[in-house]
């Protein structure tokens, strides 16, 4: 049978490119499948108004930095609006809704196509699992990924994040309540550290006021301009931005191999197999819908891939009818967290950071985090307004704060403020220091994506997402969040509020085509010879806390020299 | 229908005076709750490819719920709506409008009462009563009003034509080229690898 490549890659977020670059170095040619739309393409000119005329870009030439600035503009409803933004779940024309995933309960699900996937939207966290969630859970040991690890970490690549105004102000509170600095990758203690992130450093006349901030936005480093969430496009050429999405770093090195093509506006809608002569079944390839024109076309390939996250994999094997497998789309983790925000007033900021306001705005959206073993960790968040308001004081269980009296004098406030309630809140923005508590969330059979028995789009059955946490998840909350607090109210909070987001808001999900259950160790389909899974979906659980983007892109890597020993 | 959706705005976003000629105090945020509900949920049936506008029955459901609350002695309903032509949720006080809101979300009223798709559909009450807040807070503190007559074009189409009044409020200065507030590296990665 006549092949269209000898791996194809569904989906090009934090894992697929990653498989590329690594097998199109190795000689193997690879397509690269990808729903939604390719920012800073020159063959796009105007990605989300019409088709274009390419189907796909191999070329490292197309790729254009100019570009690339010019389509990501760093407004918040622009970019990161869930009904119309560029980085929506979506496809690239704006003007249609977003692709449905039904959860039948309050919440908000953080999923974005186009090329580099969630990458585009992330705050590059670029962490290792704690160790003590691979050994003796995973079918492997993290020795076998810190070789993985250090070559991701070298290629991204990873650097500690810079302190601005709110980590010094995190790191001051974190050490009055009784932490010290853990000075390490591979994290056993508590403590707390700066992030590890996939940024670049700061240039080094960024602090030169002979320098204007235009001329340093084209140069190498990040700017500490904040938005990271609306992605970034500040740096001399497109390979050389400062935060590092795949879009801007896996994508252009697979490209220069010279053996990998990007199709952008592809969804994938059925993985194809065969049986061979032995009555194994085996993946020969897939059928794919253009997401402009709704034309269907049959790809054939000799390894296929699925990347294309915790939603649409377990989505695509339910939607494709292959073999039966109790754990596929189950044992979902999320990341569920809750969101603690201190405002201080101008003296207490003055006496501990020397300036009169935090500017959460400033720096690494997400730059300082304490990490607590057996129980997840807590990352500072300094998002834009908008995104601020929406997640702090308009998302919660507890419903709004003026009907309900907390009983708790732990924290000032809780739940959504409304009116002059949230006017007050919001006026004190500029002062404001917003913890995140994340949860190690225990794996649980119930937790699952499934399909609608319902509801249908263009792709087949919609997904359809459970989460309901255990009550051992529950407990970290809740313990994490008393330490967030503390934390706030040592470094000199005014007044505290607490978010108390439900538990259906998600971010960072994991496992739900678990290692040990769905896949093997090297993440090959324990049922389907030739398919594998290089997304967060192939995690054994939720890594013991630390957000999974630099573990699904070490896997990734050794999938790919694991893939390229079996069948090449 | 607009109404309703202007009586939610009043009841949970800030309000402002006149603002940049905006006839209401919201700064037009109901109309972005209402393109965001109308372009929320698209579905394959046969041939079509539906997108289901969802704000039409969401006002409707608000009325119904402030009905039943009203009936019930849980709110008092003024004798005509506070904002024109509106129903029975813009005849509730403030902070009764929220009651309303917070009764949908926790299912404290009869569901069968409410319009397609909400009727008996918990899943999807839960969901659209809380995304009209968050859909609020974002519409208010995020640029979009600030695209002004070009607000309600297709996202391709918008152009900002001053700068958003809510950021000027908060004290967020908008998209930066970069910030001169780098105090150093607690630590580096050469360091931790050796």
């Amino acid at each position: 049978m006549k092949i269209d490549a000898d791996v194809i890659v569904i989906g090009a977020g934090a894992g697929g490119p990653v498989v590329a670059k690594e097998l199109g170095e190795s000689g193997i040619n690879v397509l690269v499948l990808e729903a939604g739309p390719w920012y800073g393409n020159k063959k796009w000119p105007e990605p989300n108004k019409n088709r274009g005329v390419a189907k796909e870009s191999s070329d490292p030439g197309d790729l254009d930095g100019s570009l690339y600035r010019q389509q990501i503009t760093r407004l918040e409803n622009d970019m990161d609006d869930l009904v119309s933004g560029k980085f929506r779940w979506g496809a690239a024309d704006r003007r249609r809704a977003p692709w449905y995933r039904n959860v039948p309960d309050r919440s908000l699900l953080w999923q974005s196509s186009g090329i580099g996937g969630g990458t585009l939207h992330y705050y590059a966290n670029s962490l290792r699992a704690f160790p003590e969630a691979i050994d003796n859970e995973w079918p492997i040991n993290y020795d076998d990924l810190v070789p993985y690890y250090e070559k991701v970490e070298a290629t991204l690549p990873v650097e500690f994040a810079p302190t601005t105004t709110k980590e010094a102000l995190f790191y001051y509170g974190a050490e009055k309540a009784g932490f010290s600095l853990n000075k390490t990758l591979d994290v056993t203690t508590s403590g707390y550290r700066p992030q590890p992130n996939a940024i670049l450093p700061p240039n080094e006349h960024l602090m030169d006021p002979n320098y204007s901030m235009e001329e340093i936005s084209h140069m190498e480093g990040c700017t500490l301009s904040g938005h990271c969430g609306q992605g970034c496009p500040y740096g001399p050429t497109l390979e050389k931005m400062a935060k590092r999405s795949t879009t801007v770093s896996y994508v252009p090195l697979a490209m220069k191999t010279g053996n990998v093509s990007f199709r952008p506006n592809t969804f994938v809608t059925k993985v194809l197999t065969e049986f061979n002569a032995s009555g194994n079944q085996r993946a020969t390839g897939v059928r794919i819908r253009d997401t402009w024109t709704g034309e269907m076309e049959e790809l054939r390939a000799n390894v296929v891939v699925m990347a294309g996250g915790v939603i649409e994999t377990p989505r695509l094997w339910l939607n494709s009818d292959l073999p039966y497998n109790p754990w596929v789309g189950r044992g979902l983790t999320n990341h569920y967290f809750d969101l603690i925000t201190g405002t201080f007033d101008e003296e207490t900021l003055m006496e501990v950071v020397g300036s009169r306001t935090t500017n959460p705005f400033v720096g690494h959206t997400s730059g300082a985090r304490l990490d607590y073993p057996g129980l997840g960790m807590i990352e500072n968040i300094g998002e834009s307004p908008g995104l601020s308001a929406m997640q702090v004081f308009g998302f919660s269980q507890f419903g709004y704060n003026s009907l309900h009296h907390d009983g708790s004098d732990m924290w000032d406030q809780r739940g959504r403020l409304v009116g002059s309630e949230l006017a007050n809140a919001m006026e004190g923005y500029s002062r404001t220091l917003t913890l995140s508590a994340i949860t190690d969330d225990e794996v649980a059979f119930h937790n699952r994506v499934e399909l609608d028995p319902h509801i249908q789009d263009e792709h087949g059955a919609v997904p359809r997402v459970h989460y309901e946490p255990t009550k051992k998840s529950k407990e970290r909350r809740e313990q994490l969040n008393k330490i967030a607090t503390d934390i706030l109210q040592q470094a000199g909070a005014n007044s505290v509020h607490r978010a108390d987001m439900p538990a259906n808001y998600y971010i960072h999900l994991q496992s739900t085509m678990r290692m040990g259950h769905v896949v093997d160790p090297s993440c090959e389909a324990y049922q389907v010879e030739r398919l594998y899974v290089a997304d967060n979906s192939a995690d054994n659980n939720s890594l013991g806390g630390p957000n999974p983007t630099l573990t699904t892109q070490a896997l990734a890597a050794r999938t790919a020299e694991l893939l390229a020993a079996k069948y090449f | 229908m607009h109404a309703s959706f202007q009586a939610l705005t009043d009841a949970l976003v800030p309000s402002v005076q006149e603002a940049n000629g905006f006839p209401y105090t919201d700064m037009g945020v109901h109309d972005y709750i209402i393109y965001a509900l109308d372009h929320y949920v698209s579905v394959q049936q046969q041939l079509h490819h539906f997108t289901i506008p969802l704000s039409y029955p969401t006002a409707i459901m608000l009325d119904a719920a402030a009905t039943q609350l009203v009936m019930t002695h849980q709110a008092q309903a003024y004798s005509q709506s506070l904002f024109p032509g509106g129903r029975m949720f813009s005849c509730l006080s403030r902070e009764d409008r929220i009651r309303t809101l917070s009764a949908l979300e926790n299912l404290e009223v009869d569901l069968y009462l409410l319009p397609s798709p909400f009727q008996n559909n918990a899943g999807m009450v839960k969901h659209v009563t809380d995304a009209l807040n968050r859909f609020s807070m974002f519409g208010y503190y995020s640029e979009w009003s600030a695209y002004g007559s070009t607000r309600l074009c297709p996202p391709e189409d918008r152009c900002l034509e001053w700068f958003p009044l809510s950021w000027q409020q908060v004290g967020y200065p908008g998209v930066s080229l970069g910030y001169r507030d780098f105090r150093g590296f607690l630590i580096t990665m050469a360091e931790v690898k050796t």
